[in-house]
């Protein structure tokens, strides 16, 4: 079996960097340990290298496709559903009282981590489904609850997110999709859905839509959008399933994740689709956002496996390819010795060190956002403060994976030479499906106006000051490490660069030019998510250097020391760039602005 | 029925395997141990999926120290109904068998599972061991397990080129080799429900050593890969003949 994640580092991040058992200590999650959770990991972990992984490059070869009225995927999807949900990915982090075993989404997300470092056709199906299935139990009323969740956390039915119109993307207050009010209490849904994922395929039982739109007469925009459960099949009296009107249009062929199928969906076409109002009228933005804010992590999450994936491709290679000759000290090759393996080369090192250290440091952001994540929904007496923290790191958690995955991919992808090109290999697979993770779930561009427009500006700068403290407690940690102490230093000298930046862009915003305020603001996602980054690469350095000074035998000194070259390798390859990306910001030179004329041919 | 399955733990198949200085002990900083694959996933499953059947009950027993719970914990999260846990180092074949047999004998079962071996050291012992020291039947390397009544077994193993079938009452020892069934991966309730298992941990009786381990040598490392001139076939099939063995 091909490597494509490590579940040694994957452990050291879990327990050791992010201290995973003091949040096993919460009376919420105590029915767990260490001994549990690994071995639910090492389940995903076979269930990954016999299921998913085999079937990865059939199902880019294979895609799904449309046709005869039905989306076509990978025949065995049907039964790796079902197994999903045995295996309890589906739904064991539910509330026991909705069916779960309340495990900590942290440990959920290093489960998808492993599935879709596999396979990242597959996981979306049951993670979309898990989505829709908490937000009917979070927000509808109880007797959809029992009538729908059951089946999808077994797998046997699918769930979805219907947001995307095909006038309306990223814009959603323009969404069209209409629910018109019936006397018993239901409406009838009309209007296109597009870009739907996991939207329609031949082996599931039901798929059920949670849907946005617009009932008749609600206010203009975004707080005229009502949540709606729109079941492919509805459940009659009797129990028996019978067509709802979702008539499936066509399955969009994509350049990547083509075996994950991406249905365009007409409902109401002949007047009879049922809709059932999830909560109340005109808060369905508000809903939806429970699930969109996991599925961002999610993206982000997925954007680190598949970097994952490429890196561990790329290092076999590097191993086993054999060109060139090494230097010798007065600049010859060294003819005598014969080609050597390429991963003797700096550059090839180079290349490989930045993809390990950005799927390494993504892992981490994401489990740290996930752990925030855990506790705020813990520990009631501080979980303002969590909620604060998981507000700011949520959009550099999608952000950030998703956009220097690519990076990574891409530089796997190089040291392959020509061999990347072509379809033998697999890097051109992983470079076309994490092309999406920048797109999926609000663009880059989206999510970078999320964290100037308005997570650094929310409570009066409460958000920003709160994380900013976070990161100065771990640079106050590594600063009492001899080891560490200038990488700790490195970091601290990047926080002013933050409030000097702010303070140029605040006044601008304050006179009212909102424009001008976030026009660079995805250079602003860049150099924040580094500045995130490396503090997570500190926090690893700080444990992989305790770990080596204690007695704990539970890693090896060269995986802990690796850990520690690649730390330094972020800070003088990565965090050293942010100092120009600051002095861009900063400009008082716009070139952007819609007023500049400067696209009339 | 009453069954035991007889488990034990070696390091993952991707762990990077060194010794220690004198080549005298395998050296386990950062070497992730997991249940024998033969044991778990040919002769545990097929207990169990006999006592889905006829009923009873399927006992795992171990020997080793208690940082090995979390192996005994999959075999009970995989469905086994109990365990036992000998509180001993394993250091060999022969000292586990004996462990195990001392264990058994105070204990009735119908049918003692091992794996074909361990994907370690390969000896293929402790099964026959026991066997001998019980004064039961052995029958090793089997593939196909048919119970015909509560005290007969039909049993298939492969040999070189064929099949041979053999029919044995209980209580017998059976070690399992692929074929008998097939992985049981264990979902999260099942690791949250053998939590609530009894895990009983055993004395072990007091043994003497027969072996001492002199020392061992890793296998060569491996070659890069060979670049042939396409002109030469007559170089590749030497060394496919001669270096792979494979013609």
């Amino acid at each position: 079996m091909a490597a494509y994640f490590n579940m040694e580092t994957l452990k050291f991040l879990m327990f050791n960097v992010h201290k995973l058992e003091e949040l096993l200590l919460n009376e919420r999650y105590n029915a767990f340990d260490k001994e549990s959770i690994l071995l639910f990991l090492q389940s995903v972990a076979d269930f990954s290298d016999q299921d998913l992984y085999p079937i990865f490059k059939e199902m880019d070869e294979k895609p799904a496709k449309f046709s005869e009225g039905k989306i076509h995927v990978h025949p065995k999807i049907k039964d790796i559903l079902i197994k999903q949900g045995e295996l309890g990915v589906i739904g064991a982090s539910f509330d026991e009282s909705m069916g779960g075993l309340q495990l900590p989404a942290t440990v959920m997300h290093a489960a998808y981590f492993i599935m879709e470092a596999a396979n990242n056709h597959i996981p979306g199906y049951a993670g979309l489904t898990a989505g829709a299935a908490h937000l009917i139990s979070s927000f509808a009323d109880k007797k959809y609850h029992d009538q729908y969740v059951p089946n999808m956390l077994s797998g046997e039915w699918s769930g979805t997110m219907c947001l995307s119109e095909p006038q309306a993307g990223s814009g959603l207050s323009d969404i069209k999709c209409s629910a018109k009010p019936l006397d018993d209490g239901t409406f009838l849904i009309k209007g296109h859905k597009i870009f739907i994922s996991g939207g329609d395929h031949e082996y599931a039982g039901n798929i059920i839509h949670l849907l946005l739109a617009r009932i008749e007469g609600a206010p203009a925009g975004t707080k005229g959008i009502s949540l709606f459960i729109v079941p492919k099949y509805k459940i009659s009296p009797d129990q028996t399933l019978v067509n709802n009107d979702v008539i499936t249009a066509g399955d969009f062929q994509k350049m990547g994740q083509r075996g994950y199928c991406t249905a365009h969906l007409v409902f109401g076409d002949n007047d009879q689709c049922t809709g059932y109002l999830v909560g109340e009228e005109n808060k369905g933005l508000l809903y939806m956002f429970q699930m969109m804010n996991d599925a961002r992590i999610a993206v982000g999450r997925g954007g680190a496996a598949i970097a994952s994936a490429a890196y561990y491709a790329s290092l076999q290679y590097a191993q086993e390819r054999q060109q060139g000759r090494r230097l010798l000290s007065g600049g010859r090759k060294d003819e005598a010795a014969g080609p050597t393996l390429i991963i003797n080369h700096p550059d090839v090192r180079r290349m490989l060190f930045l993809q390990k250290a950005i799927y390494e440091g993504s892992l981490s952001l994401i489990l740290q956002s996930s752990i925030y994540h855990d506790r705020e929904i813990s520990e009631k007496e501080n979980n303002n403060h969590w909620n604060l923290l998981l507000e700011f790191l949520t959009p550099i958690t999608k952000t950030y994976p998703s956009e220097k995955g690519k990076l990574a991919v891409d530089n796997g992808l190089q040291i392959l030479g020509g061999y990347g090109f072509c379809a033998d290999f697999i890097l051109q697979q992983y470079y076309r499906d994490i092309r999406i993770m920048s797109i999926y779930e609000g663009t880059t561009g989206i999510q970078s106006l999320d964290l100037l427009g308005r997570k650094v500006l929310m409570e009066n700068g409460l958000v920003l000051k709160t994380m900013l403290a976070e990161i100065q407690h771990t640079i106050s940690e590594g600063k009492m490490d001899e080891r560490l102490r200038a990488t700790a230093k490195e970091l601290e000298d990047q926080l002013p660069l933050v409030e000097a930046t702010l303070a140029h862009l605040i006044p601008i915003a304050m006179k009212g030019e909102t424009e001008k305020f976030v026009s660079d603001a995805t250079l602003f996602m860049e150099a924040v998510g580094t500045i995130v980054v490396a503090w997570q690469w500190l926090k690893i350095g700080i444990t992989a250097s305790n770990v080596l000074k204690s007695s704990d035998a539970a890693f090896s000194a060269s995986m802990l020391k690796n850990k520690l070259h690649t730390m330094r390798f972020f800070y003088k390859y990565e965090l050293a760039r942010n100092k120009s990306i600051f002095k861009i910001i900063q400009s008082d030179e716009v070139l952007t602005l819609a007023e500049d004329d400067a696209f009339p041919d | 029925m009453k069954l035991l399955v007889c488990i034990s733990k070696t390091p993952d198949t991707t762990a990077k395997i060194a010794f220690n200085g004198e080549n005298t002990k395998l050296e386990t900083a950062g070497i992730t141990f997991i249940m024998n694959p033969y044991d778990e996933w040919y002769a545990l499953v097929k207990a169990i999926e006999i006592q889905e059947k006829w009923g009873g009950s399927v006992s795992v027993l171990h020997v080793g120290p208690s940082e090995n719970d979390a192996i005994i914990r999959k075999a009970l999260a995989i469905g086994a109904t109990d365990a036992h846990r000998i509180d001993t180092e394993a250091v060999s074949a022969d000292q586990v068998a004996f462990q195990m047999a001392s264990f058994i004998q105070q204990h009735a079962f119908d049918i003692i599972f091992t794996g074909k071996e361990t994907i370690d050291y390969n000896g293929a012992e402790v099964g026959g061991r026991m066997a001998a020291q019980l004064n039961l039947p052995f029958i090793s390397f089997a593939s196909h397990l048919d119970i015909v009544t509560e005290n007969e077994a039909i049993v298939k193993r492969d040999m070189e080129g064929g099949t041979e079938t053999i029919q044995v009452n209980t209580p017998f020892v059976i070690s399992a080799a692929k074929g008998m069934a097939e992985q049981r991966i264990p979902n999260m309730k099942g690791i949250m429900t053998a939590k609530s298992k009894p895990l009983n941990v055993v004395t072990p009786q007091e043994y003497s050593p027969k072996i001492s381990i002199v020392s061992h040598e890793l296998p060569p490392a491996k070659k890069a890969v060979q670049y042939i001139d396409p002109e030469n076939m007559a170089e590749l099939a030497r060394l496919l003949r001669e270096e792979a063995k494979v013609i």
